[in-house]
């Protein structure tokens, strides 16, 4: 049974579901919902992620039928079949992605009945049930991807030897997703690949409605659109595999090994765009040589945020950049054994570097962690504590960063101390950006 | 007014007739209104809005040392997330000891949606008092609880015993209305219910003191509550208080920012002074009729106009209104002389506004004396509030009358259209739709802003001098329009603004 959650760092299925049609070329969402629904999640998706902007037709425009308490009584399947017509003349969209919020789903409005009057239009209208009580952001992601496969994506029996679908990164909830895709697509690109993100830089519904003819879906994420994957293996007969959001040298290697591995890609390629990688890479990270060492600018860690992120985070603060990560805090609803492949995540490292991992979706209890993991100072003269410390997290986590006078990068959501456009922190490039970051914080406030 | 009894506050489209859909003139909208034939319009395309628990958490979520639980799924309250670990600056403005954002989630899911939330809220309500400590934990009831019948009145009577801090219920689901400004009278309605009022063996002390008898009630005598909004300033809210210091007034600001205790007392007031009747026509209408506090409610100090009459009504109320006209002469005096150089820039300038009908209302009378012309408007709603304030309007500025006015929250379909085609110099609007107008290539001045001043005479000189500032360089809105296209299809910028709007004359 789940629980209540402290200052939670998502919003709902349906948040996720707006937020993953938001940024899907060409496709306009279509809120079954409630009067509020549409505003009330508008601001998560817009100034918690970086100030990203209401997008093409989201925000205020987003449209909505407003449901309010005469459609609760009576129904309200007829003034979403008019919300959709109107929709379709009046919003210039390839595709109309109908999405409901919790009210709607429990009166039990079947809005497939009205998306089957528009079988056959020009517009391509499909849809489904999101309310939010069913889950958090990621399960709307998770819906929505679903949906694609089985109502979008074309069947398609030959399949393309070169081409891969890139998922897992989600958008808006990664708030760097964008530059992210570009630079996992990159090293892809690098091992010889044409790619699919659908959600980054140049790409097309079309792409999308091609999609079932790649050789393989890469899940960047051991939670994240996992459950889509095995969908889209099902339907489209193509299959997947899971492997860790990369950040920098150490785990962008094991990430390229992965996809050699599974692509059946010869290792000796594989390890000379590694060496490649690393050429450059190193060529700017040992710039920081002399600061880091002038000024000892190594320090005890720790990561709050998703399973993406904290166990890249840490991989690259003690196998990278030479840090102690002595603690994770993991924020995502998770099941046991989902918690067991995330743990996993946070072995093998280079460095032997070993971080406490803990499951906990409440804000208050990162301080309580930090004080059991590195002790509480009560005066004594001789003590080891937090100190020097970083928090990489999420604004939230600014509170505590605050409280414990330790320095703070917000790199997980909510991020509304930042505007973000198109950087990222995946991959080789993507670690310098956050050596940037995390060093200037450091340098910035002497 | 006395619905303090219920557990529920009315909604406004029946307490207040209040209207969500209109497009028109000025003058076809006021006649209507008093018709009392607008409440009914709808919508056959709408756009999102926010809804009253979204808008609730704008005066909530700056109450001090207290804990917000939203008792809903995971998505509610997401407003709370974008502020969270930004929004402490404001709260230290008034308090050098805030704490940030404070709230939890109820998440209620599948299995709650079936078995009941209650148990979630109990062991949040829990929770909140035992790991903060707080003085009120505010429960804030949303649309999925509602339906699936928790009964949180009950939980919350029977947990008050059990935890230290008090408890406020607030009833603001989201499918009750569509007017999102009700959200005030459900916050409004817990804080009269639960914060408002002193304990009875307090209030009745053993022995009573004569003198200190006659100095409170001195002191309550000329003490007014003015009542903020959580879209203003500190500074605004400093100048508001100087300008009735000058009349020898104590002033006590409720509600934002304030804590839970001082509400206890708020009854012990001469006048109860709204800056926006959208905001507290409730509070003060009861307490009135709970307290006999007399209000002064007609219209916000926005412009030299409107600040002369809120400043010359209360003085009117204290009998001192020739020291207020002195004091309004020599303010105005040299108010405009410093507006000399923004005026001979600023006229002739073409403007649209959107947000509040308080604020626009006002704002469009603050421009058209600096020498702008108000082409049209967009409210939120419209009910006797503003009437009220556009009779006032079209009678000093009898041009105004032609003024377009378009009624909805949000809805900037609409709102391209209007641009579109009356193309003003600026766009005065309420933040959250403003992008789209830049998008435009309209230049933006945003309609109220907490790190910005707007009220007061102070606030008339700030407004025409960033208008001018914002006039002076147009071009990130100018780059906008040559790269960036709105959604909507081309021919809907050649129809009717108000297609979509449906007028129910029936009813």
């Amino acid at each position: 049974m789940s629980k209540f959650v402290e200052r939670p760092r998502y919003v709902c299925s349906l948040g996720g579901a707006v937020g993953t049609i938001k940024v899907l070329p060409r496709t306009v969402p279509i809120l079954h919902a409630a009067t509020g629904c549409g505003g009330n999640v508008a601001t998560a998706l817009n100034q918690a992620a970086g100030y990203m902007g209401s997008g093409y037709c989201a925000g205020q425009a987003l449209p909505s039928t407003n449901t309010s308490e005469r459609e609760i009584v009576f129904g309200g399947e007829e003034r979403l079949s008019e919300q959709i017509a109107n929709t379709i003349k009046l919003v210039d969209g390839d595709l109309y992605f109908v999405i409901t919020g919790c009210m709607v789903d429990m009166i039990g409005d079947n809005i497939h009945n009205s998306i089957k009057q528009f079988n056959g239009g020009k517009a391509r209208v499909i849809g489904a049930e999101t309310g939010g009580f069913r889950g958090n952001y990621y399960k709307g992601y998770e819906i929505v991807l679903k949906t694609l496969f089985q109502d979008f994506v074309e069947k398609n029996p030959a399949k393309d030897k070169g081409l891969v679908n890139l998922w897992g990164v989600v958008p808006i909830q990664d708030v760097f997703w964008k530059g992210n895709l570009t630079l996992i697509k990159d090293l892809l690109v690098k091992l010889g690949y044409r790619v699919n993100t659908f959600f980054g830089e140049g790409e097309t519904l079309e792409d999308l409605q091609n999609s079932a003819a790649a050789a393989l879906n890469i899940v960047v994420s051991d939670t994240f659109g996992v459950e889509a994957a095995q969908v889209f293996e099902e339907v489209h007969s193509v299959p997947y595999i899971t492997v860790p959001f990369p950040i920098g040298d150490h785990g962008s290697q094991r990430f390229l090994r992965a996809i050699g591995n599974a692509l059946g890609i010869e290792k000796a390629f594989v390890e000379k765009v590694i060496k490649e990688e690393q050429a450059r890479y190193y060529s700017y990270f040992e710039r920081i040589a002399d600061v880091y060492s002038d000024l000892d600018l190594q320090r005890y860690a720790v990561v709050v945020g998703d399973s993406n992120y904290t166990q890249a985070l840490a991989r690259f603060l003690a196998d990278d950049l030479g840090w102690l990560p002595g603690l994770a805090v993991v924020t995502d609803f998770l099941d046991d054994e989902q918690k067991d492949t995330v743990r996993g995540q946070f072995n093998g490292y280079e460095s032997g570097i070993e971080a406490e991992v803990v499951f906990d979706t409440d804000a208050s209890n990162v301080g309580k962690y930090i004080a059991r993991h590195w002790g509480q100072s009560r005066g004594q003269r001789y003590f080891e504590g937090f100190n020097p410390g970083f928090i990489l997290g999420s604004a939230i986590d600014r509170d505590i960063a605050e409280k414990l006078g330790v320095p703070q990068l917000t790199v997980t959501y909510p991020i509304s101390n930042r505007v973000v456009l198109d950087r990222g922190y995946a991959g080789y490039s993507g670690a310098l950006r956050l050596t940037e970051d995390i060093l200037s914080v450091l340098v910035g406030n002497r | 007014m006395d619905y303090i009894k219920e557990k529920t506050p009315p909604i406004r489209e029946e307490r207040l007739g209040a209207c969500m859909a209109f497009g028109g003139s000025c003058c076809d909208i006021s006649n209507q209104s008093k018709k009392g034939c607008l409440f009914n319009n709808n919508r056959t395309f709408s756009q999102s809005q926010g809804c009253q628990l979204t808008l609730s958490l704008a005066i909530l979520n700056t109450i001090r040392d207290s804990v917000i639980i939203v008792h809903s799924p995971i998505g509610c309250g997401a407003n709370l997330v974008a502020q969270a670990g930004v929004s402490k600056g404001y709260q230290k403005l008034r308090d050098p000891n805030a704490f940030g954002l404070r709230w939890i989630n109820t998440n209620l899911d599948e299995v709650d949606v079936i078995n009941g939330g209650e148990e979630k809220l109990r062991s949040a309500i829990l929770y909140a008092d035992r790991e903060y400590r707080p003085s009120a934990i505010i429960v804030m009831n949303s649309c999925v609880p509602a339906l699936i019948g928790d009964d949180i009145d009950t939980l919350i009577e029977e947990l008050q015993q059990q935890v230290a801090a008090r408890i406020v219920p607030v009833h603001c689901e989201g499918f009750k209305t569509r007017i999102q400004a009700t959200a005030y009278d459900a916050v409004y309605h817990g804080i009269l219910r639960t914060l408002v009022g002193i304990e009875e063996e307090e209030a009745d002390p053993v022995i009573i003191d004569e003198l200190e008898e006659l100095k409170k009630r001195y002191r309550i005598s000329r003490t007014v509550n003015v009542l903020n909004v959580s879209s203003m300033s500190r500074s605004d809210e400093q100048g508001l208080v100087k300008l009735l210091q000058s009349l020898d007034l104590n002033v006590r600001i409720l509600p934002c920012y304030a804590h839970p205790d001082d509400f206890e007392d708020s009854f012990e007031a001469a006048l109860n002074v709204s800056i926006c009747a959208t905001h507290d026509d409730y509070f003060v209408e009861h307490m009135k009729s709970k307290y006999g506090v007399p209000f002064i409610l007609r219209t916000i100090p926005i412009g030299i106009a409107n600040t002369n009459k809120w400043l010359l009504d209360i003085a009117r109320f204290f009998g001192m209104e020739e020291q207020a006209q002195k004091l309004i002469d020599s303010e105005v005096r040299e108010l405009n002389q410093a507006l000399a150089p923004y005026r001979q820039f600023l006229q002739g300038k073409t403007a649209f506004l959107g947000g509040g009908e308080i604020r626009i209302i006002t704002t469009a009378e603050l421009l058209h004396s600096l020498g702008m012309e108000v082409l049209g408007l967009r409210g939120f709603h419209f009910d006797r509030y503003g009437e009220g304030l556009l009779e006032e309007l079209m009678a000093e500025i009898p041009e105004s009358e032609k003024a377009i006015i378009n009624i909805g929250t949000g809805q900037p379909f609409e709102q391209a259209n209007l641009l579109s085609r009356y193309k003003p110099d600026v766009f005065v609007g309420h933040p959250g739709g403003n992008g789209w107008a830049n998008k435009q290539g309209i230049p933006v001045f945003p309609l109220f802003g907490q790190a910005y001043d707007y009220m007061g005479y102070v606030g008339v000189y700030e407004v025409a001098r960033r208008l001018t500032r914002t006039l002076k360089n147009t071009s990130y809105s100018q780059n906008l329009v040559k790269h960036v296209r709105l959604p909507y299809r081309q021919d809907w910028y050649a129809e009717d603004p108000f297609a979509y709007i449906k007028q129910d004359l029936a009813l």
